[in-house]
């Protein structure tokens, strides 16, 4: 599938292999062509985790880019939007990025950073690990963050990105 | 002489406190303190060695010099969902161009004035970095920088300060639209200037003053689309700074120097690759400075195109050209060279640039990087740090870096 370009896929464990030169020339083409259509579709909705009490349950792939990217601040129930991530090089950040917001992590540093050094926004509070992703997100209202999959009985909810 | 080693012991001493913060951060505890509900507190530091094989860039750079450091802490304050408070004091000390002296680097109030998925509107006052081309607001964050040194034909490090700030007031605003995203901005002020502008733009230290005279203004237009993989722009600013004379001996004539400087910025992000380039243009002019005065106009230009390639998410290589002229009608440089009675040769008038570079990412903190530079040309160089008579027109340079973030 790599013909779809910007939207990587790769299964848990996946290890980063640099592709031959002709695949990069033509998946930049591809890209041209077919970024729009092959918009991350195929989301696995159950990482991405909210505060119970965020009043939402769905919100679409540019409102996640949104809120991640820190430009929408509060959810539409007016409750300041609180944003948790993994370190930039943990595998299942780098997975989020492609496959939920579909940009690639360093696309993502890029803009966290550029807010950061010229004062004109904040960015995401980083987390060490999953559990505490959980337990920051669980006890943090208006909180947003990511896991591979929510544990029975977590005091989170789960929320599907379209 | 204790002072001069208190002070240069003082940067070793700070960054060793920027590794064992960035070292300490991964313990929640105190990253938990530092990212408070509201709260945010960063910063960075870079050391950097440069050598030279002819003339000096940020230093006595022949003989290899450790003499660019870069030293930053910001904080900022999100008071409600609509109001953000934010600062940035930087310390560089970059050959003689710059002493090291901690200034404030940005100091603003952030309103958002609407907020909603389509659109977004907002003001910010204060002391604002210029929104100019891909790197300015950013430009003394080595881990921002796609290599040690921007591309000098368009970023000039020395006259950095030609576009680095404006204090004043700035109006954004960005829609989300069927075709992509489109942000502006829009705002004026004062621009923050420093003796370095003088040296490059009236060609020495003079006794009188160098100051802003009247409003500046600034503007920048983005389009992103593709998931923000290709993004284009385009962004400027136009000012006039005016010379008043000392009291006393030998002078300038009370002048003025209107100055525009406009950027257009194509950058397409892939996967493992980034194709980045820009084209900036620099008309100058200067008025009253009487006969004797060299310049009275000239159209300066520069333009890169530059390559990234991640061999692995912590490792990038990055190749780059760039050209640059002090007049784009005299590219070779000899009509400003003999306007001058050859006191600068003119070599001095153009530049054409090399670089490869390589970035490594030792873990989210702490990053190293190696450039390579093949010059030929001295119109990057600082007169002040040169002078004219020792300018060499083929050198090379070679720098290495660490910088820690936190």
């Amino acid at each position: 599938m790599w013909f779809a370009g910007p939207s990587p896929r790769h299964p848990r464990g996946f290890r980063l292999k640099a592709a031959p030169w002709w695949r990069h020339c033509a998946s930049a083409v591809s890209c041209l062509l077919l970024a729009q259509l092959s918009a991350p579709s195929a989301l696995r909705a159950q990482e991405v985790i909210v505060h119970p009490g965020v009043g939402v349950t769905t919100i679409t792939t540019n409102e996640a880019r949104l809120y991640l990217t820190l430009r929408l601040k509060t959810w539409p129930n007016g409750e300041p939007v609180k944003v948790f991530v993994l370190p930039d090089d943990d595998p299942l950040h780098r997975r989020f990025a492609n496959t939920v917001l579909g940009l690639f992590p360093y696309q993502l540093r890029r803009v966290w950073d550029r807010q950061l050094f010229s004062g004109t926004g904040q960015v995401p509070t980083a987390v060490a690990s999953e559990s505490e992703m959980l337990r920051r997100v669980a006890t943090t209202p208006g909180a947003i963050g990511y896991v591979e999959s929510v544990p029975a009985g977590a005091p989170v909810r789960p929320l599907e990105v379209r | 002489m204790m002072a001069v080693i208190a002070r240069m012991a003082l940067w070793p001493l700070l960054l060793l406190a920027g590794v064992a913060v960035a070292g300490e951060a991964r313990t929640p505890s105190l990253w938990e303190r530092l990212q408070g509900d509201r709260l945010q507190i960063h910063g960075f530091a870079s050391v950097t060695g440069i050598q030279t094989s002819a003339n000096r860039f940020l230093g006595s750079t022949r003989q290899g010099s450790v003499n660019f450091i870069e030293v930053a802490l910001n904080a900022s304050y999100q008071f409600n969902p609509r109001v953000l408070f934010s600062g940035q004091v930087l310390a560089r000390r970059a050959g003689s161009l710059a002493n090291g002296s901690p200034v404030l680097d940005y100091g603003l109030v952030d309103v958002t004035l609407a907020e909603t998925v389509e659109r977004r509107f907002g003001v910010r006052v204060g002391r604002l970095k210029n929104p100019l081309g891909l790197y300015n607001e950013t430009r003394d964050v080595p881990f921002t920088r796609p290599s040690i040194f921007l591309p000098q034909v368009v970023y000039f490090d020395k006259v950095r300060n030609l576009v680095l700030s404006t204090d004043g007031v700035m109006f954004y605003g960005e829609t989300a639209t069927g075709y992509g995203d489109f942000s502006l901005t829009l705002g004026s002020g004062q621009p923050v200037v420093d003796e370095n502008l003088e040296w490059a733009f009236l060609g020495g230290n003079y006794p009188g003053k160098f100051e802003p005279h009247g409003l500046s203004w600034v503007g920048s237009l983005w389009y992103s689309a593709l998931h923000e993989r290709l993004r284009l722009g385009v962004s400027g600013i136009t000012s006039s700074l005016r010379y008043r004379p000392g009291r006393s001996g030998p002078d300038l004539p009370a002048g003025q120097t209107d100055i525009t400087y406009l950027i257009l910025s194509a950058q397409y992000n892939a996967e493992h690759w980034t194709l980045t380039s820009e084209y900036s243009r620099l008309p100058l002019r200067w008025q009253g400075y009487g006969a004797s005065f060299p310049y009275r106009k000239t159209d300066g230009e520069g333009y890169y195109l530059q390559g990234t390639y991640r061999v692995l998410p912590t490792l990038d290589l990055v190749l780059r050209y760039e050209e640059g002229f002090t007049d784009r009608t005299d590219r070779s440089g000899r009509r400003l060279s003999a306007a001058v009675g050859g006191m600068s040769p003119p070599s001095d008038y153009f530049a054409k640039i090399w670089t490869f570079g390589v970035r490594w990412d030792l873990d989210p903190h702490v990053m190293l990087s190696a450039e390579y530079e093949r010059h030929q040309g001295t119109y990057t160089t600082s007169y002040r740090e040169n002078g004219a008579a020792a300018l060499v027109r083929d050198w090379d340079l070679f720098a290495l870096q660490i910088a820690v973030r936190f």
